[in-house]
């Protein structure tokens, strides 16, 4: 019997370790065990050479569901041609790129090692192995068409993939499905949208465009090229012919391509997308000439072109030159012609750099030389998106006019997944639900989707969400009862909803790019014109004011911008320069722009902090506020007896005070409850501000609703409205591009009265005195060169200058829109949100890349089950 | 009779031609939105516009509308909210949602509406009365949203009897999507209730005072005999055109409800349409509203020769 015991005993331990054995063999990429979670969780601890001893074990039986609302779902979410981010949102859990970006942490440690943990942001391999590896030289040695001839570096990469990658299909990837992905996507049959995410810009994939635009005519925008009209040749029928090299033909030389002028044709780089006839019809003589419109509109042909001729240019310039408002000179007509270019018929998809060097290596080959943080960012970012070959084929069909169509992600079958999650419900206009994708690689990868929480120390896997229900819910009522009974994760914050929840612990706001600013017109010619109306009672009411300096100060310090946002903005934050708090002026190390030097000092410039006063740059910063009453009161008495010095005032009575009224109308699309509650708050803040000085209870602001889409700008521009508040967005990333929308006339709200081309800069860069237009700065630094005021060229563009001297030179400029004095820097825009009981973030501090984490990091409380049964224990509605 | 209905479906088609006439021309005299810059679909959406005519004199494009609806039923496609898809297909997935919280609706509305009216009836001038047709006027002066947003907080939110909103999925008949039809089903109906209470009321009070119910009495029925048997029947001359006619009521009320439920029906859709600007959708969802209302009104017409033998317009004497 004992014997006979042992033999079992025996039996069942072999058995046991067959199993383990069997287990460790299979490849298995269904890593649920990984997943799962109790909450707490456990650390194993153990010193093995297990890659998951370390980690945080989570309860394998628990659930834990991401409920989460929207007011409207994407009907259609192809990857191929989707528009807009509805769509992406769709399948932003069904994609993963080579790289990711991931909080700095013990585990990820930034280069700067004067970074604390969750401070910063570091890029780590996802799909990807190790580093992309540049392979210029080898690759320039087989295909030198590729490449310009000076290059040497920066142009080739060899990123080699992960041999666990499946997609939830099951399907195999290896380089060759990025390559037949991107086949797919620049097929020139099915001309998709997205394809321009692969061949557009200088780090498109090259010949990518000449393989998507084969055999057919491309209408180059001249506006990008630059090349001017006195380049261009005359032929014999009179139509301008280009020579040369034209760069958005993929650098092709073109022999006598014809120009045409575009009307009826979409102007990308000098009208923002539309047409020249839009904005005509749109504005008509508002803006423009309207003598020479009609017969250059009888010219247009079936692509809204004209053949550019002397005579054609001529009328051209009757319209976009003759009226001061648009504001431009013949030397601007250039933009408006696009150059014809014939793309080269039966082009083979070996000609596109991307191919497979073995079954894990891509090679990728860009136009342009490409390292560091824009290496990561721009090229080797998820724009290749990629196609389960099976499934998409399967979803190409050709519709009734022979048309080739697919409806690849356009349906739950028809989404495959290869990242953490997989679309397994979709109902349309009604919800979306992804569980996890068992063969994802994450579950199992324990070098990059593991962190070191900040708050225990322990590591943990990323992704703790087993499943995200996204529910339709457009009434905000609803969708606040629903998170207060515990079925949602989140609740967007509404402007009645701050006197109750204002200060709840669970409140989080999240900043944004944006800078709302105070916009004061400018331009007299149109506020005498308003006053020149018969309508207009000079003796009453006063408009020239507005353009005083001391004015447009005192405007500047009379109102105080958090009283503003805890009273009538409350989703905003004070806003003190023209560039946001979240805006990052060096990438590569995640430096904010607002804390550094120059950016500190701007500030303290324009709102007059004495610096040596206080023991610190940021101690001087940290008093400013933007307001100061009894130096508005000043500024408005200044602004009363300069007003009143010039004429635009009168004190016939001899009181001292002012007899006319300042009005400033607002310009607006609509009149909502919101406006008028800022407006009121602003009205009844400028009566404080001039108490007691000679415009007491002389200047208000109206609002003005009638404008329609973007016409306010544009009233503004040109003084036929006096005051706004508005902004610009961009990205957080760069905000040297951003200054663009400050300086280019086409953008610029001050382009009638002040003319950056004009205004001079001087900074010292690199111990030389520097003296440029605010203009050719802000060109400067996005890499065009541009000549200082000794016809000197310079070029301070990403690469080609340290990033400090170009913090320097946004720093200046900055400073100097600043004291013009027409963008009164106000709030910054933002969100605010109440977070469930739930979960909780791993960092309390908004990082503008990473957020909080996201669904990367977000952490649990409880378990669906035991949420239930918490929510049920408070007695169904929970108190934040 | 059958003359009769015959001569009303001519009509109805008449009519609902006229109406889908006026729609389509109104709807076209509308400026179409624009495409934007650089729109993948601009191509595709332009060529389609040339086929539906757009550019031709208006009643060239209605009988290209009438030529496309009755040779391929093809009602165009959606520009804006659902782009490339057929309207059809996009309405025909839609409509069962809304038309079972509607049915569900008109269910559970029609007794209890008669049945409190009945009451009411009998009862006159009690205070059982008083306070049915008080509670009436009460209900029938304030609109469906009102009590969707009642019916939310008191029974989703304070008692969580009922989901917030509707459950996703296609299994209309399974028991949790009815539980969380419920909230619908009950604000689309309060105002049904009232409806058919105080018309109920109003007639039988009238019957109830008949010279032929004292008949009913004297010949030894009951009071519930004679009210069943006599009263009643009359008053359906009058209820029950009326339950038709609610239905088409209920659901131009569902345009809000739906919202509110989230229910992913047409009356969502339609209010959608109309701010996305989706014409070919919205002329869909008009003509169904139009051909709803002219059939509920089809059905009452004839019902009447039914219900009252005495009513039979058009038959041979």
């Amino acid at each position: 019997m004992n014997s006979t015991l042992k033999r079992i005993v025996a039996m069942l331990l072999a058995l046991c370790m067959m199993g383990a054995m069997l287990a460790s063999c299979d490849n298995s990429n269904e890593g649920e065990d990984t997943t799962a979670s109790d909450g707490t969780g456990t650390s194993t601890g153990d010193e093995t050479d297990d890659p998951s001893a370390n980690v945080v074990q989570f309860d394998s039986d628990a659930t834990y569901t991401y409920n989460t609302y929207t007011s409207s779902l994407s009907p259609n979410w192809n990857v191929h041609d989707y528009e807009d981010s509805t769509a992406s949102d769709t399948f932003e859990y069904l994609i993963d790129g080579f790289y990711q970006f991931a909080f700095n942490d013990e585990l990820h440690p930034m280069d700067d090692e004067t970074r604390e943990s969750y401070d910063g942001y570091v890029i780590i391999p996802s799909m990807a192995v190790g580093d992309p590896v540049d392979v210029t030289e080898e690759v320039k040695a087989e295909h030198p068409e590729w490449f310009p001839e000076d290059a040497e570096s920066g142009y080739a990469y060899a990123i080699t993939l992960r041999d666990d990658l499946y997609f939830d299909t099951g399907y195999h990837i290896t380089a060759e499905t990025y390559v037949t992905s991107a086949q797919y996507l620049l097929d020139p049959d099915l001309q998709n949208y997205r394809s321009t995410d692969v061949y557009s810009g200088s780090y498109g994939i090259v010949g990518a465009k000449a393989y998507f635009m084969q055999g057919s005519v491309d209408y180059i925008d001249n506006g990008e090229e630059g090349i001017q009209i006195s380049d261009m040749v005359a032929g014999d029928d009179g139509q301008y012919t280009y020579t040369g090299v034209l760069a958005g033909a993929d650098n092709a030389e073109v022999e006598g391509a014809k120009v045409y002028i575009a009307v009826g044709y979409a102007l990308d780089t000098w009208l923002s997308g539309y047409t020249l006839q839009d904005y005509v019809e749109s504005y008509g003589d508002a803006y423009f000439g309207l003598d020479t419109w009609d017969e250059l509109l009888a010219l247009v042909d079936e692509n809204g072109l004209v053949p550019a001729t002397d005579y054609n240019l001529t009328l051209l310039s009757g319209v976009t030159t003759t009226n001061a408002n648009w504001g431009e000179t013949d030397d601007d007509l250039y933009n408006y012609l696009v150059i014809a270019y014939e793309w080269e018929d039966d082009v083979d998809f070996s000609t596109v750099g991307i191919y497979a060097l073995d079954e894990y290596t891509i090679v990728e080959v860009f136009g342009a030389s490409v390292s560091g943080f824009t290496l990561y960012y721009n090229a080797l970012q998820d724009s290749l998106i990629l196609i389960e070959p099976d499934v998409y084929e399967s979803c190409i069909a050709v519709d009734e006019s022979g048309t080739t169509y697919s409806s690849y992600m356009t349906s739950v079958e028809t989404s495959p997944s290869y990242g953490p999650y997989s679309m397994t419900e979709y109902q349309t206009d009604k919800m979306i639900h992804y569980s996890q994708n068992p063969y994802w690689y994450g579950w199992n990868d324990y070098e990059n989707q593991v962190y070191v929480d900040p708050e225990d120390g322990l590591t943990y896997h990323t992704y703790m969400t087993t499943d995200i229900d996204i529910q339709v819910v457009t009434e905000s009522t609803t969708a606040k009862q629903m998170f207060l009974s515990g079925e949602l994760i989140t609740y967007s914050m509404q402007t009645d909803d701050y006197d109750e929840y204002g200060f709840s612990e669970y409140l989080y706001a999240s900043p944004s790019a944006v800078i709302y600013f105070l916009l004061l017109t400018g331009d007299m010619s149109g506020l005498q014109a308003r006053e020149a109306a018969s309508d207009f009672d000079t003796t009453k009411y006063d408009l020239e004011t507005i353009t005083v300096t001391s004015f447009r100060k005192a405007m500047a310090v009379a109102f105080d911008r958090q009283a503003f946002c805890d009273e009538a903005a409350p989703a905003q934050t004070p806003g003190l320069g023209i560039i946001s708090d979240t805006n990052i002026y060096d990438a590569d190390t995640a430096a904010f722009y607002r804390d550094s030097e120059p950016a500190m000092q701007a500030l303290c410039d324009f709102y007059g902090v004495d610096v040596s006063e206080f023991d610190s740059l940021e101690d001087a910063v940290a008093t400013i506020t933007g307001y100061d009453v009894e130096q508005a009161k000043e500024l408005f008495t200044a602004a009363y007896e300069e007003a009143l010095e010039l004429g635009y005032i009168t004190d016939e009575d001899g009181d001292g005070m002012s007899d006319q009224e300042i009005v400033m109308q607002y310009a607006s699309t609509a009149t909502t409850d919101t406006l008028t509650k800022r407006i009121e708050w602003m009205n009844s803040t400028l009566a404080t501000a001039t108490e007691g000085t000679p415009f007491e209870g002389k200047i208000s602001i109206e609002i003005k609703a009638d404008y329609s889409g973007s016409e306010w700008a544009y009233a503004l521009k040109d003084g036929s409205a006096d005051i706004c508040l508005c902004g610009w967005s961009g990205s957080a990333l760069d905000p040297y591009s951003l200054m663009q929308a400050y300086t280019w006339p086409s953008y610029s709200y001050a382009a009638n009265w002040y003319d950056t081309t004009t205004d001079m800069l001087t900074l010292t860069i690199d111990g030389t005195e520097i003296t440029m237009s605010v203009y050719n700065w802000v060109e400067a630094m996005n890499g065009v060169s541009s000549a200082d005021e000794d016809g000197n060229m310079w070029n301070f563009g990403e690469g080609q200058t340290s990033q400090e001297n170009r913090l320097i030179i946004l720093a200046g400029v900055e400073g100097k829109l600043l004291q013009t004095y027409t963008y009164i820097p106000f709030t910054t825009a933002g969100s605010k949100f109440l977070l469930s009981q739930k979960v909780y973030y791993v960092v309390e501090e908004y990082n503008p890349i990473m957020g909080r984490g996201g669904i990367m990091y977000l952490k649990y409380n409880y378990s669906d089950e035991e949420w239930d049964a918490y929510v049920a224990e408070q007695g169904g509605t929970l108190q934040y | 009779m059958l003359k009769y209905a015959l001569q009303r479906i001519a009509y109805m088609i008449l009519v609902f031609f006229i109406i889908t006439l006026m729609c389509f021309v109104l709807i076209r005299m509308l400026p179409l939105p624009a495409l934007a810059p650089n729109d993948p679909h601009a191509e595709i959406i332009s060529i389609r516009r040339e086929a539906m005519g757009y550019n031709k004199p208006y009643l060239v494009q209605f009988g290209i509308f009438l030529k496309n609806i009755f040779t391929n039923f093809d009602w165009g496609y959606s520009e804006q909210l659902y782009t490339g898809r057929l309207v059809t297909e996009v309405f025909a997935e839609k409509l069962p949602a809304t038309m079972i919280v509607n049915l569900y609706s008109i269910i559970w509305t029609i007794p209890v509406g008669i049945t409190l009216g009945i009451v009411a009836a009998l009862k006159k001038n009690t205070w059982v009365d008083y306070t049915i047709s008080t509670l009436t006027m009460v209900v029938i002066s304030v609109p469906s949203f009102v009590y969707a947003f009642l019916v939310q907080y008191f029974f989703c939110y304070k008692l969580s009897w009922f989901p917030f909103v509707m459950k996703s999925g296609t299994d209309y008949f399974s028991w949790d999507m009815f539980v969380s039809m419920v909230p619908a089903i009950l604000s689309l109906g309060f105002s049904v209730v009232a409806g058919f209470c105080r018309t109920t009321r109003a007639e039988l009070t009238e019957v109830l005072t008949s010279d032929f119910m004292l008949l009913a009495r004297t010949k030894g029925l009951t009071k519930f005999q004679a009210t069943v048997r006599h009263a009643m029947r009359n008053c359906f001359v009058v209820i029950l055109p009326g339950i038709f006619g609610e239905f088409i009521g209920i659901l131009g009320g569902s345009l809000i409800i739906e919202q509110i439920f989230s229910i992913p029906g047409v009356g969502a859709l339609t209010l959608n349409a109309i701010n996305a600007r989706d014409y070919n959708l919205f002329m869909l969802s008009t003509c169904f509203y139009t051909a709803i209302g002219l059939a509920a009104g089809l059905v009452v017409d004839i019902s009447y020769g039914f219900i009252d033998p005495r009513i039979r317009v058009g038959s041979k004497k």
